[in-house]
């Protein structure tokens, strides 16, 4: 068998067995290394996948994960959500549905602080779904909004996905995170749009709220004043260089623990909590991480992801159908496998193809990033659905994922827009 | 039956004992990172910073293995096993917990190797001129430690029990 036989066998056996149930890092190492093994040896294998996994736990770049998750872990268990939450319903919560457009609002502004789609989902879901019940709101709309909602979690910056994205591709992360705040703007915007036109065909799903005066809205943007600090100060010490993505992560962190702690929001249970979350979600991350590495060596013998881009330029087809293809791909992935596995299974595959087409990478993290949320809120998989529903005990699985349709059509929007108007994305980054 | 139970829970809760030198990690990184920053400002810096931060990344993640597996934290994709009738969840679960047990004994095994090629080369970090041999050893620790809450995990799938 050739090299490359035996690397196809193991990209099918991948897409096979990632439905067994085994973790996907450690599917993806089992068979990065027998693969290797196969084709150079089996010493060498093992060899190499200690070091690979020293290399990978070790890696300063890759720190920025944890450090990134623990500032949004932080904010997750201070409170900062309810302050949010806040500050937006009283601007908004007077007109119909403006619940929800506060809800998404409060995702805007928490996502800023929060890489994780997840937890931006979990976040403001615990902090705004009662308060959408006690005004009378159809469960579909208020569950339907949070559960997109967290989708800006990962568009708007820091997020985690950018961080993973740009470490596999060596592209910027600085870059990257800038690229994905107009497009998060854009989705923002254009879910308020979808709320609005939705409750003024249905009245009945988001009822009125009471309005306040201008002193009542102004004394609650205090609430707002932190995250806006500490956003500025990480995003602009990253923008300018001042420091690494790391160091911007660990200023992050550090900021939304001094702020929890001076509020006195965050109890010594909170704190912990929030440390061994960050445990969990980095040792799970990065083992995927270390997955990807031995079963990227793997096919770098194989040199598969070389020919592949040979073969995909070869056909005869457009770029843009490629393009679309690809995004396809990606579309229906993301129906079944976490965004971020979804990234590193396919990156280093689809990677070499983008770049020989002549795509932009940044552009193409802005859209496999905002295609993979799509998959993230559609059935069967969607793992912000189930995030919901867990919050949300009394609302069926149906109900949310028909909440979640019109927010639906706005993320295919910004996606759609995207493709012809590259600049969207592209235009902040050029200013740097 | 129960006594596998009794052990499973002894050992979920020695993961969480272990999984404080990764919290502890996590908490210098932050603590490091920021003073290295702040110190910049005043034309000072905390030497060797990035390279410790590297290290204490690998003691974050080595020790946060059994914890995370014992949480079932990590992502696996669950649409199509749940479908199936039980025998082949129960077999399919526990081939799973075994083949996650055999790839953590090996790269424990390996590391262990690879961390005594790097004490007998005294290979040692840039700046602090750290040895850098017990960092590995740290992760075939992680590895080691990560052993029991697989095989318990195994014992448990074996015995066809389905928590997740």
């Amino acid at each position: 068998m050739t090299p490359t036989t035996i690397g196809l066998i193991g990209i099918a056996a991948l897409f096979l067995l990632i439905f067994s149930r085994l973790p996907v890092g450690y599917l993806m190492a089992v068979i990065g290394i027998v693969g290797f093994g196969t084709i150079v040896s089996f010493d060498a294998a093992l060899n190499l996948t200690a070091r690979d996994v020293f290399s990978v736990f070790s890696s300063y770049n890759l720190t920025v994960i944890p450090l990134f998750v623990f500032m949004g872990q932080i904010a997750f268990h201070s409170g900062i959500s309810s302050r949010l939450f806040d500050a937006a319903y009283r601007f908004v919560g007077h007109i119909p549905g403006g619940l929800a457009i506060a809800t998404i609002g409060a995702c805007a502004g928490f996502s800023a602080i929060c890489g994780s789609t997840n937890a931006t989902a979990a976040t403001m879901g615990a902090a705004t779904l009662p308060e959408m019940k006690r005004y009378n709101y159809k469960p579909e709309l208020a569950t339907g909004v949070v559960a997109a909602g967290g989708s800006l979690g990962i568009l708007i910056p820091p997020s985690v996905v950018f961080i993973v994205y740009g470490i596999l591709t060596e592209q910027s992360i600085g870059e990257l995170f800038v690229a994905g705040l107009l497009p998060g703007l854009l989705l923002c915007v254009l879910m308020v749009a979808s709320i609005l036109i939705w409750t003024r065909m249905r009245p009945d799903l988001g009822p009125k709220g009471e309005k306040f005066t201008l002193r009542q809205k102004l004394a609650s943007l205090s609430g707002l004043i932190e995250t806006l600090v500490i956003f500025v100060l990480v995003m602009g010490g990253l923008f300018k260089g001042i420091f690494t993505p790391t160091e911007a992560g660990g200023i992050g962190a550090f900021c939304t623990l001094a702020v929890a702690l001076i509020r006195r929001n965050l109890s010594m249970e909170g704190f912990v909590q929030a440390l061994f979350e960050t445990t969990r979600i980095t040792c799970m991350i990065l083992v995927i991480v270390a997955g990807a590495t031995i079963f990227s060596r793997f096919m770098a013998v194989t040199r598969i992801p070389f020919d592949i881009a040979g073969w995909i330029t070869a056909l005869d087809m457009s770029p843009a159908m490629i393009m679309c293809l690809i995004i396809g791909v990606y579309f229906l992935g993301g129906c079944f496998i976490d965004a971020l596995a979804l990234v590193m299974l396919t990156i280093p595959i689809f990677y070499p193809v983008i770049l020989e087409l002549g795509y932009d990478p940044i552009w193409f993290g802005v859209v496999i990033v905002l295609v993979t949320q799509i998959g993230v809120i559609t059935p069967p998989v969607g793992v912000n659905v189930y995030v919901v529903s867990g919050v949300a005990r009394d609302v069926p699985l149906n109900t949310i994922f028909k909440g979640v349709v019109p927010m639906l059509i706005a993320m295919i929007i910004t996606t759609l827009l995207l493709i012809p108007f590259p600049q969207i994305a592209l235009y902040l980054p050029s200013l740097l | 039956m129960i006594s596998v139970i009794r052990a499973n829970r002894y050992i979920a809760r020695a993961a969480g004992t272990v999984n404080w030198i990764a919290a502890a990690a996590i908490v210098l990184m932050m603590l490091v990172t920021t003073g290295d920053v702040v110190l910049r400002f005043f034309r000072f810096s905390i030497p060797g910073a990035y390279e410790t931060i590297g290290f204490l990344g690998a003691l974050a993640i080595s020790f946060s293995l059994p914890y995370t597996a014992a949480e079932k934290g990590h992502i696996a994709v669950d649409f199509l096993v749940p479908r199936l009738p039980r025998t082949a969840r129960i077999v399919i679960h526990s081939i799973n917990s075994l083949v996650s047990l055999v790839l953590f004994a090996v790269i424990a095994w390996q590391s262990m190797v690879y961390g005594s090629v790097l004490k007998a080369s005294n290979s040692v970090s840039a700046t602090l001129e750290m040895p850098i041999y017990p960092f590995v050893y740290g992760v075939a620790a992680g590895c080691i430690l990560l052993c029991p809450v697989l095989v318990m995990d195994l014992l448990l799938r074996l015995r066809g029990a389905e928590t997740q």
